[in-house]
């Protein structure tokens, strides 16, 4: 599988898929906590709403937004140019530049409210009486943020993005409704080679290879975290 | 904290600005896909896409249903997804109670950890052994592979879940039982169940809903049409080249509607859930 020249591409599709999938999320993710955790009315409406792509199958989802991205139909390419930040559609999921990222920002799209309500959880449990007092003391929101409210979300957000790590690098769902690994294999993650290798390559010993090898990164990845959530519980209990 | 008029009125406006940002992100594919299934086959390959429908119509339903035979690919979806959940639930409310009542035991820390750990295993690396695991069983292309093969993953999930609403019932109340005589079966199902009721419902449908969802196995386990789960069956059905849009929307709508009614009532258990997750720590 390693002399195989489809891997190390693969690969690091893996890496780049996962890693913006994970960073949008949990950018999302953040801001709709945080904007849900202000006193306002109607949150709990806005709250419904944020949810529903969560609970969206994902095949749905990925069909969706695949006829919404259509270059000759679809809304968002019609539209685009109406507004004129387009001159003419753009095959968004049939080009080799774009596949991948596109369908990250739909992975994105449907998976940030998980983000969002672990956040808001988190964020409510922050003590109130250490916001107010770090006020008094003259601590612009900015800084409040930053230096009390972030600490406090660090266990949660480890964990959210380790989970979220491991969920996203090992789906296929996604990415075999919206591509199929194409066009020419540019959204092939390691997934859809296992996929491959089972079902069209009928090699079942590559399929395992390649399968065990992911799970080898998957145990790394959790004793990063293991060693990296041990330290600041650590800090936590001298504070 | 004090704070000017309009220094809060600021705040306000952005707050509501990103939450309805966000909202409309969040909701137009759903609209949108709601709004496609009701649109005649004219209009929905219209250059000029707007939610106004001209002459609505359910036509798009119709053809999914009687000439696609997605009726049949919803039961299949509902006797694999309702089996899984049985299955599943009958094995973690047992599993579910040891965990919580011997947490210390080296059995089931033992087994408490496996269960962990096996939600970790990603199910594209189970794909292939159990699929030759299937097929040496005969099994592939029933819904019994389906059912077995969803309760690998969801009787974990279903075994901390249960464990979480377990703890919270208090330990007098089972001291207090056995003074009277109760026995622990006795105690699962004459106290234990009915008190854990709703948490065991919401687990219910969380596996319900997952299992529902579930496209990777569907697709690759079941070959035969008649069996086919609904998800797979979209996506076959969307067909290598030419797609028939306002067909496949309404199917996926067809897709929708029970898990959204679900979700309604789900909805307050997964806020809760987290929330008392995060403050038990």
């Amino acid at each position: 599988v390693l002399g195989d020249d489809r891997f190390w591409p693969s690969l690091l599709r893996t890496g780049i898929w996962t890693f913006v999938s994970v960073a949008g999320e949990y950018a999302l993710g953040l801001i709709s906590a945080i904007a849900l955790a202000q006193p306002i009315p109607g949150r709990t409406i806005f709250r419904a709403l944020i949810i529903i792509p969560w609970v969206i199958p994902i095949v749905v989802a990925g069909l969706t937004w695949t006829w919404m991205l259509t270059p000759d139909y679809g809304v968002i390419n019609l539209w685009l140019i109406k507004v004129g930040l387009l001159s003419k559609p753009y095959y968004w999921l049939g080009n080799l530049d774009s596949a991948l990222l596109t369908v990250s920002f739909v992975n994105i799209w449907r998976s940030f409210p998980f983000y969002t309500l672990s956040l808001l959880a988190a964020l409510m449990a922050v003590p109130r009486d250490i916001l107010e007092s770090a006020a008094m003391d003259g601590a612009g929101a900015f800084r409040r943020f930053i230096y009390i409210t972030m600490p406090h979300l660090r266990a949660v957000s480890l964990t959210l993005i380790l989970i979220h790590v491991i969920w996203t690098a090992i789906n296929f769902d996604f990415i075999w409704v919206m591509t199929q690994g194409g066009p020419l294999n540019s959204s092939e993650t390691l997934p859809i080679m296992i996929y491959r290798f089972s079902f069209e390559d009928f090699d079942v010993g590559a399929a395992s290879a390649l399968a065990m090898m992911m799970m080898g990164l998957m145990l790394a990845t959790f004793f990063i975290y293991w060693y990296g959530a041990a330290r600041p519980s650590d800090e936590d209990a001298a504070w | 904290m004090v704070k000017s008029g309009f220094d809060r009125a600021l705040r306000t406006g952005a707050t509501y600005a990103t939450l309805c940002v966000l909202a409309a992100f969040c909701v137009f594919p759903f609209l949108w896909m709601l709004d496609t299934a009701l649109k005649p086959a004219g209009e929905v390959r219209s250059v000029n896409p707007t939610f106004w429908i001209a002459t609505p119509t359910l036509e798009n339903f119709r053809h999914v249903i009687s000439d696609a035979n997605f009726l049949l690919y919803f039961r299949n979806s509902v006797v694999v997804a309702g089996g899984s959940t049985l299955l599943a639930l009958t094995v973690s409310v047992f599993c579910g109670y040891a965990l919580s009542r011997f947490p210390r035991q080296p059995l089931s820390r033992a087994v408490g950890g496996a269960l962990l750990l096996s939600q970790m295993i990603p199910s594209v690396l189970l794909l292939a052994p159990l699929y030759i695991l299937m097929r040496n069983l005969g099994l592939l292309s029933t819904f019994r592979a389906l059912i077995l093969v969803y309760c690998t993953f969801s009787i974990p999930l279903c075994c901390f879940m249960l464990k979480s609403f377990f703890d919270t019932i208090p330990l007098e109340l089972e001291d207090a039982a056995e003074m009277d005589g109760c026995s622990r079966p006795k105690f699962i199902y004459r106290i234990l169940l009915p008190l854990s009721a709703p948490g065991i419902l919401a687990t219910g449908l969380f596996c319900f809903v997952t299992a529902w969802n579930e496209f990777l196995f569907g697709y690759v386990l079941i070959n035969n049409d008649a069996r086919r789960p609904l998800t797979p069956a979209i996506m076959v059905f969307k067909g290598p080249h030419l797609t028939d849009w306002g067909a496949l929307m309404a199917a996926s709508v067809l897709a929708v509607v029970p898990v959204a009614l679900f979700f309604v009532y789900l909805q307050r258990f997964l806020v809760d859930g987290l929330t008392t997750g995060a403050v038990k720590g």
